[in-house]
């Protein structure tokens, strides 16, 4: 799941926002959403790398003539257009992302958008209303919250079971700092 | 941050015809503007194909002929070589790059393959849009070329769809200039499909849905992406040198001033082999869902099958020179391309068997789509014998430029390919306008092309073996017999195909409304299956559940 939390100082148990007792007064939590991007960077070099390989197939063959510098452009071209298309791509689906930062005192979202200004809303999380509406929303499991006046969505760009586990994870995470 | 909305806001679609259909950005419309426009290219071609067989029909020649061609056998009749050459080759041209890439790759993938891996569309979508209008304008320029001034002081240009150097340097006129420009926009066209499309299948797959269970439609297509980006540069590279060969004195195929045409044809082979599993492992793709889902199985050996399709490709681009066995290499060489392109046959024979286990104990029934995968399944396989045939360089001295080649790969290709195109457009057609074909129609149709093409193409079999040669606009005699049977079956081929038009414009305005999403059965269980038919403007903007499209015991 493209959800990243980091909690520092680290809650006690082993996973992120475990339901304790006691007071973490320092304690912060951060959540970095990302939308689903199914090649990583090893991905990327082996594509580009094969590719290569492949286009240097026949250069190699006519190594020594002039019909080389025929067909070495459009083999450049088309390996730099692949590895344009797929950065270019990977970089405008990570444009957009949602980053959440939860301490006792104050939850903070700041949404990232491609072509947009960013958004934020903040609240006081004792009073924050966490929400998970199953079905009949603009999105199944749709996640909210509702906070100083406001209802603010999270995760719309997830898979429907992501935003169920975010929901548990969030929901122990608020009870823990409660 | 992103107020939330507590109700959809529909999403009707208020486009235009026009804004919907000429400025298109949506895989599913384009992928309808591919089909269509590849239909109607289609149709030219088959045309030209069925006046050449009228031509050959019987010996001496009676519609070609310099006082003009016409449709009524003439009395009088200077035999006009040039026309027959101008046909045979735009037959080529139009076929292999204007009609089955662009409908199996450009259509079929461009609708199915996003829905396949539940994207919400292509990763780019205007460079979508550039590419079917530069395949538009590509299919205008070959039109053209047929048609402005060329050799022999005549219409067009009869060189053959290889282009040759020195005939292609030589020919007279522009129609071969504009011919090559042609090759190069439609080349443009795919490289920038092939791109999106792979950038899209890398990038955009539903989470969960690892490479290895992606679905194998959308494998063949991923696959044949990246046979066209890595072959097409090297065709557009080739076709570039001739184009300056023939205006600004260059020689890179000029043997007088120090180039050499042989080098010529392994470039072009270097393309033109990986070229023709470009046209068909979509069709692999097609008949995989095909045959699983109407012998109501999984498919048999997912796994072989995604790597069978991945040997297949990338054999495909190391045996190129099985075309050139005459042009004058070592006995080593020889022997080397001999074995490579035999051992092409193991993985296609993985294919083979895995359809045939996959309909083995199956509860297998014979709609439209699964008689078309079976016509597919027969009838590639004898081309793919022949192929294995061909393959021997001693006897293809025997057969080379024979109609015994002519008779071959039009078994794989406009047997194999074109009937796999038929099963695709049979099993969506309901999926793609909402309409549903009658099936006593489809039946006719399969089985009026099915009986045409075999008598086609099968005599031509005998005809090569007799030693008649290709590209002939006549014959001896002796010829005689199996060219006049050749051309009733292309007749009775075109009347099939007239047909399937009728079908197709019956369908969409009076074919029974299809309510449910998954007409066939369970077994056809990709995410399309998932969605209404037709489905809506937009699909997957919101990730698809993995039980929707995790189903395969394989994964």
């Amino acid at each position: 799941m493209p959800a990243y939390w980091t909690v520092t100082p680290q809650a006690p148990g082993n996973t992120p926002g475990a339901f304790v007792l006691a007071r973490q007064d320092g304690a912060e939590y951060h959540l970095s959403l990302t939308p689903n991007l199914s090649m990583g960077p090893v991905g990327f070099a082996r594509v580009i790398l094969i590719s290569a390989g492949f286009l240097a197939l026949p250069l190699i063959g006519v190594l020594g003539t002039p019909v080389l510098w025929g067909l070495l452009p459009f083999a450049g071209l088309a390996l730099w257009a692949l590895w344009y298309a797929l950065m270019r791509n990977s970089r405008e689906r990570m444009a957009l992302r949602e980053d959440l930062r939860l301490t006792r005192e104050r939850i903070e979202i700041t949404r990232t958008n491609p072509r947009a200004p960013p958004q934020t809303w903040d609240a006081n999380p004792y009073w924050v209303r966490l929400c998970l509406t199953e079905k009949g929303a603009l999105v199944e499991n749709y996640l909210t919250l509702e906070g100083s006046g406001r209802t603010v969505e999270l995760g719309s760009f997830l898979s429907p079971e992501e935003r169920a586990t975010l929901y548990d994870d969030l929901s122990r995470a608020l009870r823990h700092l409660r | 941050m992103a107020d939330a909305a507590t109700h959809d806001h529909g999403h009707e679609d208020t486009r235009s015809f026009f804004t919907r259909w000429f400025m298109s950005t949506n895989h599913k419309d384009i992928g309808i503007l591919y089909l269509f426009t590849a239909g109607i290219v289609g149709f030219i071609a088959v045309a030209f194909s069925v006046y050449m067989r009228l031509e050959l029909m019987e010996p001496g020649v009676q519609y070609m002929c310099m006082e003009g061609a016409s449709l009524r056998a003439q009395e009088e009749c200077t035999p006009n070589g040039h026309i027959w050459n101008v046909l045979v080759t735009a037959h080529g041209i139009l076929m292999m790059f204007f009609v089955l890439i662009p409908a199996l790759f450009g259509g079929f993938g461009n609708y199915f393959m996003p829905l396949h891996i539940g994207a919400p569309d292509m990763a780019f979508p205007r460079l979508n849009n550039l590419s079917y209008w530069l395949f538009v304008a590509g299919s205008a320029l070959a039109v053209a070329s047929v048609l402005a001034p060329g050799g022999n002081g005549q219409m067009g240009s009869g060189v053959g769809w290889v282009l040759y150097p020195p005939l292609s340097t030589r020919e007279a006129g522009f129609s071969l200039d504009l011919a090559i420009f042609a090759v190069h926009v439609s080349g443009a066209s795919s490289i920038l499909g092939a791109i999106n499309i792979i950038t899209t299948f890398l990038n955009m797959r539903a989470p969960g849905m690892t490479l290895f269970k992606v679905p194998l439609f959308a494998w063949s297509v991923f696959i044949t992406a990246w046979m066209i980006l890595l072959a097409l540069p090297v065709l557009a590279g080739a076709i570039t040198m001739l184009l300056t060969d023939r205006n600004f004195g260059t020689t890179f195929f000029d043997p007088a001033g120090g180039g050499d045409p042989v080098l010529y044809q392994h470039i072009l082979w270097f393309f033109g082999h990986p070229e023709v599993y470009i046209i068909i492992l979509p069709g692999f793709g097609i008949i995989s869902h095909i045959i699983a889902t109407f012998s109501r199985k999984p498919v048999f050996g997912y796994l072989p099958m995604v790597w069978a399709m991945i040997a297949i490709a990338a054999l495909g681009f190391i045996v190129w020179a099985h075309h050139m066995y005459t042009v004058g290499m070592s006995l080593t060489q020889q022997t080397y391309f001999m074995l490579a392109t035999m051992t092409i046959a193991v993985p296609t024979g993985i294919k083979i068997f895995s359809w045939i286990a996959t309909m083995w104990k199956g509860s297998v029934s014979f709609e439209t789509p699964m008689l078309w995968a079976f016509g597919f399944l027969f009838l590639f396989t004898v081309g793919g014998v022949t192929g294995i045939v061909l393959s021997q360089a001693p006897i293809d001295r025997i057969y080379h430029d024979t109609y015994y080649v002519v008779a071959h790969f039009h078994y794989v290709m406009s047997l194999g390919a074109v009937f796999a195109l038929f099963a695709g457009i049979y099993y969506w057609m309901g999926k793609m306008s909402g309409r549903q074909y009658p099936e006593w129609a489809g039946k006719l149709h399969f089985w009026m092309m099915f009986i045409g093409a075999n008598i086609t193409f099968f005599p031509q079999h005998f005809l090569g073996r007799q030693g008649m040669p290709r590209r002939y606009i006549d014959y001896p005699e002796a010829y005689a017999l199996w060219n006049y049977i050749s051309s009733i079956g292309a007749f009775i081929s075109f009347a099939s195909f007239l047909f399937f038009i009728g079908i197709v414009f019956y369908t969409l305005r009076y074919g029974a409304r299809v309510t449910e999403k998954n007409y066939w059965n369970e077994h056809a269980d990709t995410l399309e299956w998932t969605l209404p038919s037709p489905p809506p403007e937009h699909t997957f903007e919101q990730l698809p559940k993995r039980e929707d499209w995790d189903k395969q015991p394989a994964h």
